[in-house]
């Protein structure tokens, strides 16, 4: 029932509201698939990826490049997924057995060493003069509604993926991993497999999503693509709804979306240092996200976090 | 129970994020012509928005104090609308949306820099609005066959030929340029014209290199630069790179007859921080405030243009303001010319528009970007940028000779 | 020759400075296991004190190193106790996330505080450059790599000769027992950070002759300490030494046969494939990954 009538408000958006309103929530669809994505690999297996940028820049000049081949669009942004994924899975490959920090870090890095490639290939992207795409042959409106409804469809495909695997055996395998990978190991799951799958489902939208965005904006830099916020933004939205749970990621994107879209807009000078206090205040009081939240446990929660010293 | 505690929030939260963009009650008597400028306000930009803005408001100031713009038989108060990117681009062109679909607003002022103008260039296309753009030089912004973009900066090629005639003439023994470049769209497409206008006048471009964005070491290039000799070194890049080159190649024992960095020794910042190896830098830009141009604008004069930002600001303006300022200058021209507010009309009178303001002669070409006007070549000369080229405004010759 | 020479001693000087600006990064990261991205902003700050102690006060910035230190030593410590302390055992995102989110809060803060514009201390006695057979040195960028090595070199001594020393080694070999025989664990964490951030202000006193300075400029020095920590291999003050000086040569030598553009390229590839194939660095034990 609750299902239906989001489902109602998702479709009727874009013909009731205001084409900024679109591209607001256009831009809350687009976090969804890369909040849901991460939870592949960051929330269900625990390995905190910060890869998103580096698949989503990759799907972005993937896209941009095949489109200015005249590739047709939609094709455009299937192949940018592929790539993605068979990126992911060559990645993993290499990556997936490090642990903690080391895995964050290499993760982090690989997105940087992509934007560097981006910014020298110049023959093939544009280098640091960024790519241009050829626009669509549509009415604003039409255009607006065009894409949120492509990143909405986008969104709700990442989302069954999710679903898919939380009732699979691969979720199963994914969660005993984060609990412990030896253990699980032991017990006859094939620790290497199933995270290099989560990895490459968390790449597979993303690349895709970029390759829409690019499509989107019709001109990318890569400084924009490969920016590391896209890789910390999921992060914070995945454990604002709660890790490791379906909705949770895209109940943290539009709660941090409206967040920050309010922050931004009432605070000039200081909207990024209360973004700051926003994500310190998540990290001590919501643990668990939004949708494990019990009023009372918050209460209790805020209270012992101001005595005296005991980590939580 | 708590999830559907969380969905309300969720939704409350979304609710109040959004209620500012509901219309609000219709706005006062007083007729008023709405300019949209999203700027870099905050982030590593912020100190150019800044600039852009403080022109943008004098130019407010003085056309709001004459009465407002002439439309027709109607006068209209202008009203600047800013809004703050942070200096990111993809919200630079979010912005633009917001701006010209929510806020309404009449006309747009592009972001500042080429990239970003770019980017929010393809928006304003797709809706119509007429787009000045300050602080874009590079031919790439303007190669999208766009009719609403305009912009205040000749190619960079009018930078790097005036330079390249001096340089030429007057230091007699140069034969080797070096050219070193940040990877960026500015920096870089201006590195590319210099290797042109060198290469035409049969200089020899011994080593021409890009430096990536962040970087916090030029040591390593600026040693083969020595090891290649050349009397012309050209650098290009954003105040701070520039800072940290001029440093470096005083460490490093580099000196040459002639050094042309671009964009930062215009800006009063550049000489300050770099101290006295500033001396004897030359440069380019679109605007100094020694120029002399006299025109129907409101500011009708140069020297005017300068006594006014000097009154208000307690400065000399520098040519991101007087940019700036044009904008609005230019606009206003076009919209009395055009005699309505309507969109298209005013764009055909910006396409066709033919005047000389206090930042110059106005003219665009067919793709939007201004081709009438002749940029000044300076050189920092007892720590402040003096005029050394076109003859008409001269203020001094060029030294030779940078340690 | 000369120029492989001249490049080499840039490298060299260039990895001296980077290896102060890691150190303190790496003793925070190897001792409470918390990756502080709050370290670009702390080094940053550090430049601001030596910056305005010489506007205002003429105190060169080797004599404000001192200062610096002991304005981020108090910072690190109460944000340890305050904040940091009540996460240490969180997992890793935990607190990656919290002290990113602290890295806004306190760069937003210096943001309004100083604004964006670069600035620069320019001494009104330049100590020059001085050229050994065509090979030329900097000296201020010589004297600031030699204390830093000191500094760095002075850290070395305090975790072996001193009690407090002792105690941080002891709490990052093995927490448990140092707990059993009576250390303090959480005033050495607080104490760990606290010299952590110290390294990064004095670092920050010293790089303030030699780059130009604002609230921008964090990340860059972040991005530095995270490949000189890799590079080295964590918790160890050598490991920083090593990881730096290879860094800084690497660096060195990749812009010259790469071309400048592709020095940050080679360095994270480098990174990348340390990680995968020796994540411990070159100086490092195994345990830390």
């Amino acid at each position: 029932m609750a299902v239906a009538t989001l489902a109602a408000v998702v479709v009727a958006l874009p013909f009731v509201a205001g084409n900024y309103l679109i591209r607001l929530a256009s831009f809350a669809m687009m976090y969804s698939v890369l909040a849901l994505s991460w939870n592949f690999i960051g929330g269900l297996a625990g390995y905190p990826s910060f890869a998103t940028a580096a698949f989503f820049g990759l799907g972005a000049y993937a896209g941009a490049i095949a489109q200015g081949h005249d590739v047709p669009i939609v094709l455009a942004w299937l192949a940018a997924g592929a790539l993605a994924a068979i990126f992911a899975g060559g990645l993993g490959l290499a990556l997936l057995h490090l642990r903690g920090h080391y895995f964050a870090i290499a993760s982090l890095v690989v997105g940087e060493v992509l934007r560097e490639i981006a910014n020298t290939s110049t023959q093939l992207t544009g280098g640091g003069m960024g790519l241009n795409l050829p626009i669509l042959r549509l009415g604003v409106t039409a255009q607006a509604r065009l894409f949120y409804f492509v990143l909405a469809g986008l969104a709700a495909l990442t989302l069954a993926a999710s679903l898919l695997v939380d009732r699979h055996r691969l979720g199963v395998g994914l969660r005993a991993i984060q609990q412990n990978e030896d253990a699980a190991s032991m017990v006859g799951i094939d620790a290497t497999r199933y995270k290099t799958i989560a990895f490459v489902l968390s790449a597979a939208f993303v690349g895709a999503a970029g390759a829409a965005y690019a499509s989107w904006v019709n001109y990318i830099e890569p400084a924009d693509v490969f920016d590391v916020l896209l890789s910390v933004k999921p992060i914070v939205m995945v454990l604002l709804g709660g890790a490791g749970t379906m909705l949770g990621p895209v109940v943290g994107a539009m709660v941090f979306l409206a967040l920050e879209e309010l922050v931004w807009r009432n605070f000039l000078t200081i909207h990024a240092g209360l973004l700051g206090l926003i994500i310190v205040a998540l990290i001590f009081f919501l643990p668990r996200g939004l949708l494990a939240l019990d009023v009372r446990l918050l209460a209790l929660n805020v209270r012992r976090r101001f005595a005296r010293g005991r980590p939580a | 129970m708590a999830t559907v505690l969380v969905w309300a929030l969720a939704l409350a939260v979304v609710l109040s994020g959004v209620a500012p963009t509901l219309p609000g009650p219709a706005a006062a008597a007083d007729k008023a012509l709405r300019v949209g400028a999203p700027l870099p306000l905050t982030g590593p930009l912020s100190p150019e928005g800044l600039k852009q803005k403080r022109g943008y408001d004098l130019w407010v100031a003085e056309v709001n104090k004459a009465g407002g713009i002439k439309v027709g038989g109607d006068r209209y108060k202008v009203e600047m609308v800013y809004n703050d990117y942070q200096s990111n681009t993809p919200r630079a062109v979010q912005l633009a949306e917001k701006l010209i679909s929510d806020d309404k607003v009449n006309f747009l002022f592009s972001p500042f820099g080429s990239g970003a103008t770019k980017a929010a260039s393809g928006v304003s296309e797709k809706y119509g609005i007429p787009t000045i753009a300050a602080t874009a030089s590079s031919e790439e912004v303007y190669n999208q066959g766009y009719k609403y973009l305009f912009g205040t900066f000749t190619p960079n090629a009018t930078l790097t030929e005036p330079l390249a005639d001096i340089v030429k003439g007057k230091v007699g023994d140069v034969k080797k340029v070096a050219i070193l470049a940040r990877n960026d769209l500015f920096p870089l497409a201006i590195g590319q014209e210099m290797e042109k206008s060198a290469k035409k006048r049969g200089l020899e471009v011994v080593f021409f290199e890009k430096y990536a964005i962040g970087t916090l070491d030029h040591a390593s290039a600026i040693t083969q630069i020595r090891a290649a000799r050349p009397q012309w070194i050209f650098a290009t890049g954003y105040i701070n790179d520039l800072i940290l080159i001029r440093k470096q190649m005083a460490d490093l024992g580099v000196s040459a007859a002639v050094v042309t960095m671009i964009a930062g020794p215009a800006y009063k910042e550049f000489a300050e921080a770099t101290g006295p190896r500033a001396e004897n830098v030359t440069s380019a830009a679109w605007w100094h405030p020694a120029v002399r141009y006299k025109g129907p604008d409101v500011f009708g004069t140069t020297e005017n243009y300068n006594k006014l930002y000097q009154a208000v600001y307690g400065a000399v303006p520098d040519y991101v303001e007087a940019s700036a300022s044009a904008c609005g200058v230019i606009l206003q021209l076009a919209i009395e010319k055009a005699g309505t507010m309507d969109p298209r009309k005013v764009r055909d009178a910006l396409a066709s528009l033919d005047a000389t303001t206090f930042f110059g002669p106005v003219r665009f070409g067919p793709t939007g970007q201004i081709v009438s006007l002749e940029p000044p070549v300076f050189q920092i000369q007892g720590g402040k940028p003096v005029v050394i080229y076109p003859v008409a405004v001269k203020q001094s010759d060029l030294r030779i000779g940078v340690k | 020759m000369t120029l492989f020479l001249q490049v080499l001693a840039n490298g060299l000087v260039l990895g001296g400075l980077y290896a102060c600006i890691a150190a303190g990064f790496s003793l925070v990261w190897g001792v409470l296991n918390v990756i502080n991205i709050l370290h670009g902003s702390f080094i940053v700050l550090g430049a601001y004190v030596a910056y305005f102690a010489y506007v205002a006060l003429g105190i060169h910035p080797f004599v404000s190193v001192v200062l610096a230190g002991g304005v981020l030593f108090v910072l690190g410590y109460l944000l340890q106790t305050g904040v940091i302390n009540r996460v240490v055992g969180a997992p890793v995102l935990t607190t990656l996330i919290l002290t990113f989110g602290l890295d806004l809060l306190l760069n937003n803060a210096m943001l309004v505080a100083f604004k964006a514009d670069y600035r620069k201390i320019n001494l009104a006695n330049p100590l020059g450059v001085v050229d050994l057979g065509g090979v030329f040195l900097p000296l201020d960028r010589v004297a600031a790599m030699a204390l830093a090595l000191l500094l760095t070199g002075g850290l070395y001594w305090l975790l072996n000769a001193s009690r407090v020393g002792r105690a941080i080694v002891a709490v990052r070999m093995d927490r448990e027992a140092a707990l059993l025989m009576g250390v303090d664990v959480p005033r050495i964490y607080a104490v760990t950070f606290g010299l952590g951030a110290v390294m990064a202000g004095a670092a920050g006193s010293l790089l303030a002759l030699i780059f130009p300075i604002s609230p921008l400029a964090g990340t860059l020095y972040l991005g530095k300490a995270f490949v000189v920590c890799v590079l080295g291999g964590l918790g160890s003050v050598t490991g920083a030494i090593v990881g730096g000086l290879a860094l800084g040569v690497v660096e060195s030598f990749s812009a010259l046969v790469f071309g400048p553009e592709h020095a940050l390229t080679v360095s994270f590839a480098l990174l990348v494939m340390l990680l995968v194939v020796r994540p411990t660095g070159i100086v490092g034990r195994r345990g830390y990954e």
